[in-house]
């Protein structure tokens, strides 16, 4: 192993200008990116972990974040990076970076930007979901954002920042940012939690706001994309993903919308296709994810996949996957980048999954759909002051691989009694299919329109995986999380924006997103007590949709079709404990957690559990379980103490394979957890 | 005479209770409703059902990651780290409050006495998910 350099030596080196020479080729075993490579493909071709042994897994080595930051968090959700011998991670309340010996887990090093009130402002705490690594074969550079929206960037080596970065390893992202971030620099909302991207010798950085369900205001601080000189912190480029005056789109926000709408920002990751020098964008909703009525039109570049130039930032082609959005349904995952066969001619591919159950695949240099993917003929609702759109793209192929509407086949079903008593609750809501519009909410019915691949359905952040041998993306969906939306008119103290999400008869509040300082200034929200409308979505404490309740799918991009679907996750303790199911025979019913990441080797797909379960085989606790990529069958799984929180890696180091995963959650506090192979003789 | 000891023995509880013992008042979870809404509802949601940034306090995967521990155990989580943006900004009795509201909604059984607002109390009552069949 590389003798790890220590300070002062590493100091000397620091101080070397970069020397553009021979472009650092990652290998193997190394995971030099936070979705392996920057094609966002979380494959890595190695099995000497296989199905053979998975079950043998030990763990090599833990270590818990809670002394990182200043207080223990209890939802880490980083993906570490593994490149030339060092384990490279965000860890902590304050998103401090350390970085580890990965055979051992010992600390090497770390690294904490200590913010003061604008870190505890920030819309996106905790330690993020990872950071960058950047070579040029001499020297190596880690970027990673803060909370309080700075990007940092530090030596690879010694964990310092690098000086002739930006201002003293600094640069900072609520300025230069084409816009004045409102009310100040210190509390304005803006901030991210995914991991910047490196390609080439451009970092490139989107933007992540608070949630949208409830907004305060129609206006917002807006989500461009913004691309960074490596070296300098130089911007090179911004992207308006909505339009300024003059530019493409921006007569997609009528009544000048454009001006005061925020959000649209590309809060997930950013995907790269170095060779063609092109970047893939893929963008969230606009303010207020449910009522529109304040930004008429079909809002670009808003639910947007969007290419632009790596130099540049101009977008060469966009294909906009919800016109109008009015569901929440942020893109929210890398756009894979997958070179497939078509009918016999090979297509450069982006296929991009989706919180509704659908796979989007794009010739990815034309942005030309690899299958018809017409507009249909949607539902168009009447909330007052609302406009619609009155066609929605569908996809023709592959077919949806999660649920994305309601209706009355998808309730439980284990008894016709509870199959009854699902109506009842269904009855008080609208339902539909993909594209059912959000209602008033009214005590008299309906509360709302119940919906699934909405806000929290189908793929989340975690996104997909993609096999290059067989042309084969896995993806995890939740395929029960229902979401019920209903509106409710603000009252002017609580919020300019007509409609906001809440249920009749229940008190108005804002639903803010972690992390505001929610101290005497924040407006009181009126005295209007519950009569009615807690509705819960269960039965009996059973899920109200029938399982499965989780799924991992394996889609074939040359035929566009689903090869293998699997319910991912042991069937809840509430299910396999229930009285009222005693004696029947239930198949494993997955988990109805949405942010379960998928990891893809030469032989297995694996992936850990979102749920916390006891069983006769383990305590409490989750597992990390491994299929066989070609079939979904389960060869293999190991026990984790908490839910994976965070998506798998793997690495190569002096011959032994490891997979490194992130769990927390409930009473477990933050831990990334090392498995290997025990050692020959054991 | 008896001795000061004695008499704090004779206060702690002798018998090993769970949630469904009637832990907490009616009356308690009132208060701790509108603590709720104000201090948690943003993330957790109004209905206690979650979101994407914080899970839900009720249903099955609430329960089963608490289930076998202690109440202690979940008021000491609340009261450490919560809300994520300002832990321990309320008191303990507010903490307490909004723990009895949580414990209402989700459906265990209110009682005579209030939820403690001492950790070391709340460590001796059991969180089970599941009835036991002695209680109907």
């Amino acid at each position: 192993m590389e003798n790890l350099i220590f300070v002062c030596l590493s100091l000397a080196l620091s101080l070397v200008p970069a020397i553009a020479s021979a472009q650092y080729r990652p290998k193997d075993t190394e995971w030099p990116s936070y979705t392996a490579d920057v094609a966002g493909t979380r494959y890595r071709p190695l099995d000497q972990i296989n199905a053979s042994n998975f079950s043998d897994l030990e763990i090599a080595w833990r270590i818990k974040t809670d002394n990182f930051g200043d207080r223990p968090e209890y939802r880490l959700e980083g993906t570490p990076l593994m490149v030339n011998g060092v384990l490279y991670a965000t860890a902590g309340s304050r998103r401090a970076v350390i970085a580890l010996d990965p055979e051992t887990g010992e600390l090497l090093w770390i690294h904490g930007e200590h913010e003061g009130k604008r870190g505890g402002a920030a819309p996106r705490q905790l330690s993020g979901r990872g950071l960058a690594y950047w070579s040029d074969g001499k020297e190596g550079r880690i970027f990673y954002v803060t909370p309080g929206f700075r990007l940092i960037c530090l030596d690879a080596k010694t964990g310092a920042r690098v000086p002739s970065f930006g201002e003293n390893g600094v640069v900072d992202l609520k300025l230069n940012d084409d816009q004045e971030i409102f009310p100040d620099l210190e509390t304005g909302e803006i901030g991210i939690q995914s991991a910047p991207v490196v390609a080439k010798d451009t970092v490139i950085v989107g933007a992540a706001f608070r949630e949208g369900m409830t907004p305060r205001s129609m206006r917002n601080n807006k989500g461009y994309v913004r691309g960074f000189d490596v070296h300098t912190g130089k911007r090179l480029w911004i992207f308006h993903t909505i339009p300024k005056k003059g530019e493409f789109g921006y007569d997609t926000w009528e009544k000048g919308s454009a001006e005061y709408t925020g959000n649209t920002g590309v809060w997930t990751q950013i995907t790269v296709d170095e060779q063609l020098g092109l970047v893939y964008l893929p963008v969230e909703t606009p303010t207020s994810d449910f009522f529109g009525g304040h930004r008429p039109g079909n809002n670009l570049f808003g639910e947007t996949l969007v290419c632009v130039d790596l130099k540049t930032g101009e977008r060469k082609w966009h294909f906009q996957l919800v016109h109008h959005p009015l569901w929440d349904m942020d893109i929210s995952s890398a756009p894979i980048l997958a070179d497939i066969t078509v009918d016999g001619k090979p297509v450069k591919a982006v296929a991009q999954p989706s919180k509704q159950g659908f796979l989007y695949v794009f010739d990815r240099v034309t942005g030309k759909p690899i299958w018809p993917i017409p507009e249909k003929t949607v539902e168009v609702g009447n909330v007052p002051g609302e406009t619609y759109s009155p066609t929605q793209p569908i996809p023709t192929k592959p077919s949806a691989y999660s649920r994305n509407g309601v209706s009355i086949d998808d309730l439980i079903d284990f008894t016709p009694a509870l199959r009854e008593r699902a109506k009842e609750i269904a009855s008080k809501y609208h339902l539909g299919p993909v594209f059912t519009p959000p209602t008033v909410s009214k005590l008299e019915g309906p509360l709302g329109t119940l919906t699934m691949g909405t806000a929290s359905g189908g793929t989340n952040w975690p996104g997909g995986s993609y096999d290059p041998e067989t042309h084969t993306v896995y993806v995890y969906a939740c395929n029960a999380c229902i979401e019920p939306i209903g509106l409710v008119q603000a009252p002017k103290e609580v919020s300019d924006i007509s409609y906001i999400s809440g249920t009749a008869g229940r008190e108005v509040e804002i639903l803010r997103g972690p992390g505001e300082n929610a101290g005497a200034d924040s407006p009181k929200p009126p005295k209007k007590r519950a009569s009615g409308g807690f509705v819960r979505m269960e039965v009996d404490g059973l899920p109200l949709i029938k399982p499965p309740y989780g799924t991992i799918t394996a889609i074939n991009l040359d035929k566009g079709e689903i090869v293998w679907q699997i319910a991912h996750g042991e069937t809840p303790d509430v299910v396999r404990n229930s009285e009222l199911l005693k004696g029947m025979n239930i198949p494993r019913t997955g988990q109805e957690t949405y942010s379960v990441g998928t990891l893809v080797t030469k032989t297995l797909v694996i992936a850990g559990e979102g749920q916390v379960t006891t069983t006769a085989d383990h305590p409490r606790g989750a597992m990390l379980r491994a299929y066989d990529k070609a079939t979904g069958k389960e060869v293999g799984a190991v026990y984790m103490p908490a839910p994976q929180s965070g998506s798998p890696m793997t690495y190569v180091v002096h011959g032994k394979q490891y997979i490194v995963v992130a769990v927390s959650g409930g009473p477990y506090s933050g831990e990334y957890i090392a498995y290997t192979l025990p050692s020959a003789g054991e | 005479m008896v001795s000061p000891l004695c008499m704090l023995r004779a206060q702690a509880p002798t018998e090993s209770r769970s949630v469904w013992d009637g832990v907490y008042t009616e009356e308690q979870a009132k208060r701790g409703e509108p603590v709720y809404h104000k201090e948690c509802a943003s993330c957790h949601g109004d209905m206690l059902a979650g979101g994407e940034s914080a899970p839900a306090l009720t249903g099955g995967a609430f329960q089963a990651n608490w289930n076998g521990l202690t109440l202690g155990d979940l008021f000491d989580r609340i009261r450490k780290t919560m809300p994520q943006s300002g832990p321990g900004r309320l008191t303990r009795q507010q903490d307490a409050d909004v723990l009895a509201f949580m414990l209402s909604i989700n459906k265990f059984p209110a009682g005579k006495t209030e939820l403690y607002r001492q950790s070391e109390m709340l460590k001796e009552i059991r969180f089970e998910s599941k009835k036991p069949a002695s209680k109907n």
